[in-house]
């Protein structure tokens, strides 16, 4: 009767080992609820699949309506491209500041700074974007995070939620509207500028970088 | 059967009791709070508070 109690201590310590390793994210290799299943019972044959934990998890899609087919008009001046992909932006989550593309771009271009924080001389002074977030935020209500990513990290946010972004070798913002296969999906004021049309894949993504990216949450 | 042996049994099952409400709540997607896989670990071994890093599966909703 002891032995077996003792053989019951052990597998009930085994048992409760395998909730901690579940809770802990850790369920294949050691320690791991796979290593105390097979203590619990040698021999025995398993097919683990695994979840994907929070801490692998991406960002949690934003809670804005977001239409990622709105049209985007090429812009009618080289420098106003920052302009144009933060309209965009507020027009593809719904807030819209009027039915005048041309009008709300140049909306834009005011409450961004005109000339101190965009002109025609350098474009958008502030190359990560900030005055473009104060812009998003101000009038649309969107909260947005910036930073300066990789391509994989680029495609794990814009699968989730959108923004806008400029490649420092690109010289040029565009919406990022979500992925498409392998590659990011962009509305782009600038047609084939660059040889870019709607799509940007990693290879374009890397020569055309760094990359400062915006993004909303 | 020795009072030592009654009382180890009455505690496994205490203990089993225990892990069968922890499953529930791992199907049911509780990972942590109130009724959690964290919650119930802890009644089996109140040594592990403080002690852990959880890092949960990602519930689809």
């Amino acid at each position: 009767m002891s032995a077996e109690l003792d053989t019951l201590d052990q597998q009930q310590a085994l048992l409760t080992d395998g909730l901690r390793q579940m809770l802990e994210g850790r369920w294949v290799s050691f320690p791991s609820l796979q290593a105390d299943i097979e203590a619990l019972s040698p021999g025995i044959e398993l097919a683990p699949q695994p979840p994907v934990l929070t801490s692998e998890a991406g960002p949690e899609p934003p809670a804005y309506a977001w239409n990622p087919d709105a049209d985007m008009p090429g812009q009618v001046y080289d420098w106003t491209c920052s302009c144009c992909a933060t309209e965009y932006v507020e027009r593809g989550a719904g807030a819209p500041r009027g039915d005048d593309v041309y009008a709300n771009r140049e909306a834009v271009v005011y409450d961004v700074g005109y000339p101190h924080n965009v002109n025609s001389a350098y474009g958008l002074m502030d190359g990560s974007g900030a005055e473009l977030q104060r812009v998003l935020a101000d009038h649309a209500g969107i909260e947005t995070k910036q930073g300066w990513l990789s391509y994989d990290q680029a495609y794990a946010i814009y699968s989730v939620t959108f923004g806008l972004g400029s490649g420092g070798a690109y010289y040029h913002w565009v919406v990022f509207a979500g992925v498409d296969g392998s590659s990011l999906v962009i509305r782009n004021s600038a047609w084939g500028y660059k040889g870019i049309y709607d799509r940007i894949g990693r290879d374009d993504f890397n020569r055309l970088g760094p990359w400062s990216c915006i993004w909303a949450y | 059967m020795s009072d030592d042996q009654e009382a180890r049994i009455t505690t496994l099952q205490t203990q089993q009791s225990i892990m069968t409400r922890a499953l529930v709540a791992a199907l049911e997607g509780r990972w942590q709070g109130e009724d959690s896989v964290e919650a119930w670990l802890y009644a089996l071994s109140p040594d592990l508070q403080g002690q852990l890093q959880p890092d949960p599966p990602v519930i689809a909703s």
